[in-house]
C-alpha cells in the first residue's frame, strides 16, 4: 500500500507517461465505427504539462481517459497500442492493466478532473465524504485522519471555511468552488500525473484564470506531471511546456510552447493559431482554419516538402508515392521535421530511412518566463 | 522527383480519409461534420422505424390489427342469422331467398364497416400528406366521432333519469318516427348538434393538417350529430330458422360461425367446448342433434356461444380504448395547455381540480360513476375518459412550462401569431411527445379497466364483453368454468400486453434519455 | 420541515373536500337517487301510504328533499370537526346523536282552522339512576318514534300537497306548487273558496296533516327532553360552551347495514392496510435487484427477459389473475391448496397467535400461520403487476445514472465497480423510486378493491363495492374520504422521505 507522503522529487529517468500508437474505436450502431483516437504518441514528464490541443472530437478526451480505463467497454475498444506509465511499483501498460490494478492506480497515482463541475459531484454526499472516499481507498488511515487529509487538501485549494464546508453539499457550492472541491479530491492522493480535462471549460474568466494559477501552483508543489486538455490556445500558451496538436485522431503537431507557436509547422496549427486575434496587431480581418488547411500553398511549407513529405490531412487524398505499412495507421508518421519537432505527414517515400523517434521532450518552460505573446487572448 | 500533386478534397466527400466509397470507419471529427451519419428520416418516422424492428413490437401490431379487422368485421363471421335463406315448397323449388344476416345489422354495424372502409380510403388516397400526418387524421376523426357519440350518449341518459318531467320531455321534442324502428327527434338533435360542435372544435385545434381542417370537421359533426341523435329501436331478434332447415321448409347458407353473440342456447348452458347446439350438459338432453353446430368455445350460463362473443366484444375493446384515451388526452391536452402556458391563478386552480381527481385511485373514481350512471358503452368511454384525463394534463402542463420560454415561442409570439396558432401549432407538437408515448399505456389501461369494470358487473349491458364472461367463470356457489377463465381472459391479456409492448418500444424509441450516446 | 407538513395537511382540506363533491354530485346525480335499493316496491292501494311514509322517512332522515348543493353542505358539516352549537352525544352503539331537528310549520294552516297543538308532553324519559343501557333503549326508542311521526307528518303533508293542487289549478294559483314544496306566501292573501269542489279533500287531508303534526311535536318535546337529560357522553371538546366545539368528523350511519359509517371503516381499513403492508415489501424485494440487474446488464440476454417478463405480467388483469388462482390453485375441483375465500379459517378465533401442539399429537396452524395461509393469493394477485413498474423504473434511473459525470469522477478515484453501483448509483435512483411510491400506493388501493372482491376478503373493497351496490351514500362518501386521506398521506409521506434522500430539496 503507498503511503500518504509525497514521493521524493524524482531523478528525471525517463518519461512519467509515454503514449505510443494508441487506438481507440466505439461502435455506432447505426452506421460505421467510429475511430476516435487512431495511432497516438505522446509523453508527459515529471513537473511538465502537456497540453493537448484540438476541436471538439479530435480524440483528446477519449485518449485522457483510456489512461484510467474510463472508456465503456463495449461501446469503446482499444484496438492497439500502449500506455506506458512509471507507477511507483514499476512501469505498467495501463490500457492492459487488469480492473484491480487498474484501481490502485486511479485517484492514487493519476487523478482527473472534468469539464463539468456542476454535474461531476455526486449531489447526494457532502464533499468532505466525497474527498474522504478516495483517500480511504487508496491510503491505510482512520476516518479521523482522512477528514483531516480531506480538509487540508480541501485548504490547499484554497476554498475559504473548509471547516465549515467540508459539510457541504455539491449545490451549495459556486462553479468554481465545485471545480476546486474536485481538484482536492483529485490531489488528496498525491497523485504523480494529473489528468485536467478542460478543466475551465465551463467558469467564467475570472474563475478560470484563478483555477489555472491553482493549478500550475500545485504541479510544482507536488512535483506532478499534468496533461491538460483544452481547445483555449490562450491557456496553452500560459500554462504548458509541450503542446500535442491533434486532429482527427491523429497528432498532426508536437513540439514545445515556445517553438510551436513561433514556428508552426503544419497548416492546421498555422490555422490554429492564426484564428486567433492578437494584441497590437492590425489586420483587415483573421484568416479561418478553413482558409488556410484548404490553401494547397500551405501544405508545401512545410521543411523537407521538395522532397515529397507532405502534411497529413484527412480531407486530402493520399499522395501518389504513399507506401503505407501494413496495418492500420499505415499511411501515417509522426515525423521529427526539425530537432524536437513532431509533425504528421504521410507516410510516403521521401520519409523512409529517417523515420527517427517518436515524440518525447523533457522540456519545461523555465517559470519566470512570459507567454511567447502569440496568443495572449 | 516531381512535385507530387495535392489534390484538394472538399469536405463534402461521400468516402472516407483513405480511399472513396463506403467508410468503414470514421472519426469524431468526420461525424460532427455530418460524415457517416444516418439520413434524416423525420422525427416519428425514425421512431416508427425503430419500433418495428422489435419481435414485441411486431407481435404486438399483428395481435392488434387482427383484433382491429374482427371488430369490424364481427357480424360478418358470428352471425346467427344466415347469410342466405332459401325458402323452399313442399316438392324443394325455391319460393323466396333472403339475406337475415343483411336484414340484421344494426347501425352501429353499418357505421363501423363503412367508417372503417372510409378512413382506409382516406389513408390510401391522401397521398399529398405525410403517412403520420394520415394516420393523425383519422385517429383524430375518429376518436372526435367516438367522443360525440360517448358524451351524447352520457348527457341522453342523465336527462332521462332527470327528476323532472319536463326536462325528460325535451328528449321527445319534435320526434319523427321512421321507419323500421329509427327515430329522430329535434330535441335530441340539437342536443347532439351543441355536442358535435365542441367535439369539432377540439378535432379542429388536434387535426395535423395546414388547410381543409373545415371540410374535414363539418362533415363529421353532422355525421356523428345525426347517428348520435337517432334512436334505434331494435326489432326482437329471433332465431327460428332451425326449425324450418330440419323440416325442409328451407335451406340456409351460415357464417363461420353460425351464433350471434346473444342467441341463447335455451338448454344448453355452461357447455363445454366442442358442445353442439342444442345439447344440454346434464339430463336427458344429453344426446347430439343430429347436424347441429358446434360451440367451439364452449357456451356460458346463458347458453350464449363463448367465442361469437368474444368475436363481438372486440370491437368494444378497441373502441374504449382508443375513445376513451382521445377523450383523456383531448381533455388533458388542453387544460395541460392552458395551465402550463399561462401558468398563475389559472395554473393554480387547475392544478387543484387535478389534485382532486388524483386524490383517489383511478378505478374507485370508475366504480363510483360506473354505478350510478346507465350501463352504456358510451357513457363507459365517457366515464374512463373523464376520469384518467389527469396524466396527460400534467405531462403536457410540464412541458409546456418547459417550451414557454424558448425562443421559439418567444419569437413566434413577437411575431403577433394567434394564441390558437402558438399553442397547437408551435407548441403543441413539441410538447406532445409524452403524452403519445403515454397514450399507449393508458389504453392499455383503459382496457384493463373496462374488463374490470365488466367483472365487477358494472359493464355496458347490451353489448358482449371479454370481462363480463370472465365473471360467469366463477360463481357464488364456488363452481369453476375452465373455459371462461382461459379465453377471455387471453383476449384481455393479449390486447393489453400488445397496448403495453407497444408503448414500451415507442418509448425506447423517443425517450432522449434512454438514446444518450454513452461516448 | 414541520411548517412544510402543516402546510400540507392544510392543503388537503380543499382537495377532500373536491373529491367528496365530485362524488356526492355523481351519486345524486343517480338515476333513481340515494338509496333506491332500499325503497321498497310494493302494490296495492293500502301499500301506497305505507310507501309514502317510508320515503318520507328516508328523505326526511338524509334531508333528500333539499337541493343537493345543500345536502352536500350538511354533509360537509357534519364530517367537519368543527361544530357550531349544541355538542351532539355518543351512544353507546358509537351513534352519534344531536339535537332533534325541528319541525316545519304545517302550510297553509290558517286555512284548515284547527286548533292549536296540544301542549307538549316533554317528560324525562326515564327515572333517576337508570343504567346507561335503560338510557340507550329508552333514548332509541324516543328517537325512533319522533323519526316515525315526523315521516307520518311528512307523508301526511305530501298527500295534502297532492289534494292541494287540483284547487290551487282551478282558482289560477298553480305557479304556488312547485316541485315538492309549497310556496306559503303566495296563498297567505288568498281566501280559499270553500264551496269548491275540491275542498273536502282538501280538508281531509289537512286533517290528518294537522294530526301527524300534533303526534310529531309531542314526540319531538319528549326527544328534546330526553337528548337536554344529557344521557350519553358529549363529543368532543367546547371551544365556545353552547356555539362552538371541536370534535371527531361523524360519517353517519349506513343506510344498508344501520351501523355507524365509522365503526364499519375501522373494521375493514386494518384488513387492507395489512394486506398492503404484506405486499409492497415483497414488490420492492423483487423488483428492486431486479431492475438493478437488468440495468447493469442493459442489452443483454437478462435485460432482455426480465423486461418482457414483467411487462407480460403487467398486463395480465387482476381479475383474471384471481379468477385462475381462485379456480385452479384453491378451487378443490382442481389443486385446492389454497382456501377460497376470507380472512380466517372458522376457528381462528380460538386458536392461538403461533402454531402449537394439540393435546392429540397435532399442530394447530394458529392465528397467524392461517392468516398467512389465507392472504397468500390475494397478496400474489397484489404484488405482480408492480414489479414490472418498479424494475422498469429502477433500470432507468440506474441507466440514467450510470451515464451520470459523478459515476465517472467516482471511477476516477479508484472506486471498485459494485461500490460505485450501490453507493453512487443506486444511492441517486433511490430518488425516482420514492416517487414511484406515490403512484404504486393507489395502484395498490384500487387493486385491493378487485382482489378483495374475488376472494371475499372484509377490508375497505368489498366495503366499497357492497356500498355503491346499495348507493349507500354515507358509506360512499365515508370510503372515499377516507381513501383519498390515507391516499394523500402516502404521498406526503413519499415527499417527506424524497426530502430526507435528497440534501437538495429542503422544504423550509
Amino acid at each position: 500500500m503507498t503511503s500518504a507522503t509525497p514521493p521524493a522529487a524524482p531523478a528525471d529517468n525517463g518519461p512519467l507517461l509515454r503514449v505510443r500508437d494508441l487506438a481507440v474505436s466505439f461502435d455506432n450502431r447505426d452506421g460505421p465505427r467510429i475511430q476516435a483516437v487512431d495511432g497516438v504518441h505522446m509523453t508527459v514528464h515529471h513537473r511538465q504539462t502537456l497540453a493537448v490541443v484540438g476541436e471538439s472530437g479530435c480524440g483528446k478526451s477519449v485518449t485522457a481517459m483510456s489512461a484510467l480505463q474510463l472508456i465503456p467497454r463495449p461501446p469503446g475498444r482499444y484496438d492497439r497500442g500502449r500506455m506506458e506509465f512509471a507507477s511507483k511499483r514499476g512501469p505498467v501498460d495501463l490500457v492492459a492493466l487488469p480492473e484491480a490494478r487498474m484501481r490502485e492506480i486511479r485517484g492514487n497515482e493519476i487523478a482527473m478532473i472534468f469539464q463539468e463541475p456542476m454535474t461531476s459531484l455526486n449531489p447526494v454526499y457532502t464533499v468532505g465524504d466525497q474527498i474522504m472516499e478516495a483517500v480511504l481507498l487508496h491510503q491505510e488511515v482512520s476516518d479521523r485522519d482522512a477528514f483531516e487529509i480531506a480538509l487540508q487538501a480541501m485548504k490547499d485549494v484554497g476554498i475559504p471555511e473548509a471547516e465549515r464546508r467540508i459539510k457541504g453539499y455539491p449545490h451549495q457550492f459556486s462553479g468554481g468552488m465545485r471545480q476546486r472541491v474536485m481538484i482536492a479530491m483529485a490531489l488528496a492522493c498525491h497523485p504523480r500525473l494529473l489528468l485536467a480535462d478542460e478543466p475551465t471549460t465551463a467558469l467564467d474568466v475570472t474563475i478560470q484564470a484563478q483555477i489555472l494559477e491553482l493549478l500550475r501552483d500545485l504541479r510544482e508543489t507536488r512535483d506532478m506531471g499534468m496533461m491538460l486538455i483544452t481547445h483555449d490556445l490562450g491557456v496553452v500558451a500560459e500554462n504548458a511546456d509541450v503542446v500535442c496538436v491533434m486532429y482527427a485522431g491523429r497528432v498532426v503537431e508536437y513540439a514545445n510552447v515556445l517553438e510551436l507557436f513561433g514556428a508552426p509547422l503544419h497548416p492546421y496549427t498555422r490555422g490554429l493559431l492564426n484564428s486567433i486575434p492578437k494584441l497590437g496587431e492590425r489586420r483587415e480581418r483573421l484568416l479561418t482554419i478553413r482558409e488556410i488547411v484548404e490553401n494547397e500553398a500551405e501544405f508545401k511549407r512545410l521543411p523537407g516538402a521538395q522532397g515529397g513529405i507532405r502534411p497529413w490531412w484527412p480531407w486530402h487524398d493520399p499522395p501518389a508515392d504513399l507506401t503505407p505499412h501494413e496495418g492500420p495507421a499505415g499511411d501515417y508518421h509522426l515525423l521529427e521535421v526539425r530537432p524536437e519537432h513532431w509533425v504528421g505527414v504521410w507516410r510516403t517515400r521521401a520519409i523512409e530511412g529517417h523515420e527517427g523517434r517518436l515524440p518525447d521532450l523533457s522540456y519545461r518552460k523555465p517559470l519566470s518566463e512570459p507567454a511567447t505573446g502569440a496568443a495572449a487572448g | 522527383m516531381g512535385e507530387p500533386e495535392v489534390k484538394v478534397v472538399r469536405s463534402s466527400i461521400g468516402g472516407g480519409p483513405r480511399g472513396t466509397g463506403e467508410p468503414r470507419s470514421v472519426t469524431g471529427v468526420q461525424l460532427a461534420q455530418g460524415i457517416g451519419v444516418q439520413p434524416a428520416r423525420g422525427f416519428w418516422a425514425d421512431a416508427w422505424a425503430q419500433v418495428v424492428r422489435r419481435n414485441t413490437a411486431r407481435f404486438a401490431l399483428a395481435w392488434l390489427t387482427l383484433v382491429a379487422a374482427l371488430a369490424v368485421l364481427s357480424p360478418l363471421i358470428a352471425n346467427g342469422h344466415p347469410i342466405l335463406l332459401r325458402e323452399l315448397d313442399a316438392d324443394g323449388s325455391v319460393v323466396a331467398v333472403t339475406s337475415p344476416m343483411l336484414r340484421n345489422l344494426s347501425a352501429g354495424d353499418v357505421l363501423l364497416v363503412v367508417g372503417g372502409l372510409a378512413g382506409i380510403g382516406f389513408f390510401v388516397m391522401a397521398r399529398r400528406l405525410s403517412r403520420a400526418d394520415r394516420l393523425g387524421v383519422v385517429l383524430v376523426s375518429s376518436v372526435a366521432v367516438g367522443l360525440t357519440l360517448a358524451l351524447t350518449a352520457l348527457v341522453f341518459s342523465i336527462l332521462r333519469g332527470h327528476g323532472d318531467e319536463g326536462v325528460r320531455g325535451w328528449l321527445r321534442w319534435g320526434r319523427v318516427v321512421l321507419g323500421s324502428g329509427l327515430e329522430l327527434s329535434a330535441g335530441r338533435l340539437l342536443i347532439a348538434g351543441a355536442i358535435a360542435a365542441v367535439c369539432a372544435g377540439l378535432a379542429w385545434l388536434f387535426l395535423p393538417l395546414r388547410r381543409g381542417r373545415v371540410a374535414v370537421v363539418v362533415p363529421l359533426a353532422i355525421v356523428a350529430a345525426l347517428v348520435a341523435s337517432t334512436w334505434w329501436v331494435k326489432p326482437l331478434q329471433t332465431f327460428e330458422y332451425g326449425e324450418a332447415v330440419a323440416a325442409g321448409r328451407a335451406s340456409a347458407v351460415y357464417t363461420l360461425i353460425p351464433f350471434s353473440p346473444s342467441q341463447r342456447d335455451v338448454r344448453g348452458d355452461l357447455l363445454a367446448p366442442g358442445g353442439h347446439a342444442g345439447q344440454s350438459r346434464r339430463g336427458p338432453g344429453r344426446e347430439i342433434v343430429a347436424g347441429a353446430p358446434r360451440h367451439l368455445l364452449g357456451t356460458d350460463s346463458l347458453g350464449q356461444d363463448v367465442l361469437s362473443q368474444l368475436l363481438h366484444a372486440c370491437r368494444l375493446s378497441i373502441s374504449i380504448g382508443l375513445v376513451s384515451t382521445g377523450i383523456a388526452v383531448m381533455i388533458g391536452t388542453t387544460v395541460g395547455a392552458t395551465m402550463g402556458y399561462f401558468g398563475g391563478l389559472i395554473d393554480l386552480f387547475l392544478y387543484r381540480v387535478v389534485e382532486v381527481f388524483m386524490s383517489v385511485p383511478v378505478l374507485f373514481l370508475l366504480i363510483v360513476a360506473a354505478a350510478v350512471l346507465p350501463r352504456n358503452t358510451y357513457v363507459m368511454m365517457a366515464i374512463i375518459g373523464c376520469v384518467t384525463w389527469t396524466g396527460a394534463a400534467r405531462f403536457t402542463r410540464a412541458e409546456f412550462m418547459k417550451l414557454r420560454n424558448q425562443d421559439f415561442v418567444q419569437s413566434a409570439r413577437a411575431m403577433g401569431l394567434p394564441l390558437r396558432s402558438i399553442l397547437f401549432r408551435h407548441m403543441l407538437p413539441n410538447g406532445v411527445t409524452p403524452v403519445l408515448v403515454d397514450a399507449s399505456f393508458a389504453i392499455a389501461a383503459a382496457i384493463l379497466a373496462e374488463a374490470t369494470l365488466s367483472y365487477l358487473g358494472l359493464g355496458p349491458e347490451e353489448q358482449p364483453s371479454w370481462g363480463r364472461l370472465l365473471s360467469d367463470a366463477t360463481n357464488s356457489v364456488g363452481d369453476f368454468v375452465w373455459w371462461l377463465a382461459i379465453f377471455p381472459g387471453l383476449a384481455i391479456f393479449l390486447s393489453v400486453l400488445s397496448y403495453n409492448l407497444l408503448g414500451e418500444a415507442l418509448r425506447d424509441a423517443i425517450d432522449p434519455k434512454l438514446k444518450k450516446a454513452r461516448v | 420541515m414541520i411548517t412544510y407538513i402543516i402546510r400540507r395537511l392544510f392543503l388537503m382540506i380543499p382537495t377532500v373536500i373536491g373529491i367528496s363533491f365530485l362524488i356526492f354530485m355523481l351519486v345524486a346525480l343517480s338515476p333513481g337517487g340515494v338509496g333506491a335499493a332500499l325503497r321498497v316496491a310494493g302494490g296495492g292501494a293500502t301499500e301506497a301510504t305505507n310507501r309514502a311514509v317510508q320515503e318520507a322517512y328516508l328523505e326526511d332522515r338524509y334531508g333528500l328533499d333539499a337541493p343537493v348543493i345543500v345536502q352536500y353542505v350538511r354533509w360537509l358539516g357534519r364530517i367537519s370537526p368543527i361544530k357550531f352549537g349544541a355538542r351532539g352525544q355518543i351512544m353507546p352503539t358509537g351513534e352519534r346523536v344531536s339535537a332533534p331537528k325541528p319541525l316545519a310549520e304545517p302550510w297553509t294552516r290558517a286555512w284548515l282552522g284547527a286548533p292549536l297543538p296540544a301542549a307538549p308532553r316533554g317528560a324525562e324519559p326515564w327515572k333517576a339512576g337508570a343504567s346507561a343501557e335503560e338510557k340507550s333503549i329508552a333514548y332509541a326508542r324516543a328517537s325512533d318514534a319522533y323519526a316515525q311521526d315526523r315521516a307520518a307528518y311528512v307523508a301526511a303533508r305530501t298527500l295534502y300537497r297532492e289534494a292541494l293542487g287540483p284547487y290551487l289549478r282551478s282558482v289560477g294559483l298553480s305557479g304556488a306548487i312547485r316541485g315538492n314544496r309549497v310556496r306559503g306566501s303566495m296563498l297567505a292573501d288568498h281566501t280559499p273558496d270553500r264551496a269548491s269542489a275540491h275542498w273536502a279533500a282538501i280538508e281531509a287531508a289537512g286533517a290528518r296533516m294537522l294530526t301527524s303534526y300534533q303526534r310529531a311535536l309531542a314526540s319531538r318535546a319528549d326527544l328534546a327532553a330526553a337528548f337536554a337529560a344529557r344521557p350519553f357522553p358529549q363529543a368532543g371538546v367546547p371551544v365556545v360552551p353552547g356555539v362552538v366545539s371541536v370534535a371527531w368528523p361523524d360519517l353517519g350511519m349506513s343506510f344498508a347495514r344501520g351501523r355507524p359509517v365509522g365503526q364499519l371503516i375501522a373494521a375493514a381499513l386494518p384488513v387492507t392496510i395489512g394486506i398492503n403492508l404484506i405486499a409492497f415489501p415483497i414488490i420492492y424485494m423483487v423488483a428492486i435487484p431486479a431492475g438493478i440487474a437488468a440495468a447493469n446488464r442493459a442489452g443483454r440476454l437478462f435485460d432482455v427477459v426480465s423486461g418482457t417478463f414483467f411487462v407480460a405480467l403487467w398486463s395480465v388483469p387482476t381479475v383474471w389473475a384471481g379468477v385462475l388462482a381462485v379456480g385452479f390453485l384453491a378451487n378443490k375441483d382442481y389443486l385446492g391448496w389454497f382456501p377460497v375465500t376470507g380472512l380466517h379459517d372458522a376457528g381462528a378465533d380460538r386458536m392461538t397467535y403461533l402454531p402449537s401442539p394439540r393435546g392429540d399429537g397435532t399442530w394447530s396452524m394458529g392465528y397467524l400461520v392461517d392468516y398467512l395461509w389465507h392472504v397468500c393469493l390475494p397478496v400474489l394477485c397484489l404484488v405482480y403487476a408492480g414489479f414490472a413498474v418498479l424494475s422498469k423504473q429502477t433500470r432507468a434511473a440506474m441507466l440514467d445514472n450510470f451515464n451520470a459525470d459523478y459515476v465517472r469522477t467516482a471511477k476516477a478515484k479508484g472506486v471498485e465497480a459494485r461500490v460505485i453501483l450501490f453507493a453512487h448509483v443506486f444511492r441517486n435512483s433511490l430518488l425516482p423510486l420514492i416517487t414511484m411510491f406515490a403512484s404504486i400506493f393507489p395502484a395498490m388501493l384500487a387493486g385491493s378493491v378487485v382482489v378483495e372482491r374475488i376472494f371475499a376478503i372484509p377490508g375497505m373493497g368489498s366495503l366499497i363495492l357492497e356500498a355503491i351496490n346499495l348507493k349507500d351514500r354515507e358509506l360512499i362518501l365515508a370510503n372515499a374520504v377516507m381513501i383519498a386521506l390515507v391516499n394523500i398521506m402516502a404521498l406526503l409521506l413519499a415527499d417527506i422521505l424524497y426530502a430526507a434522500a435528497d440534501p437538495r430539496i429542503s422544504y423550509s
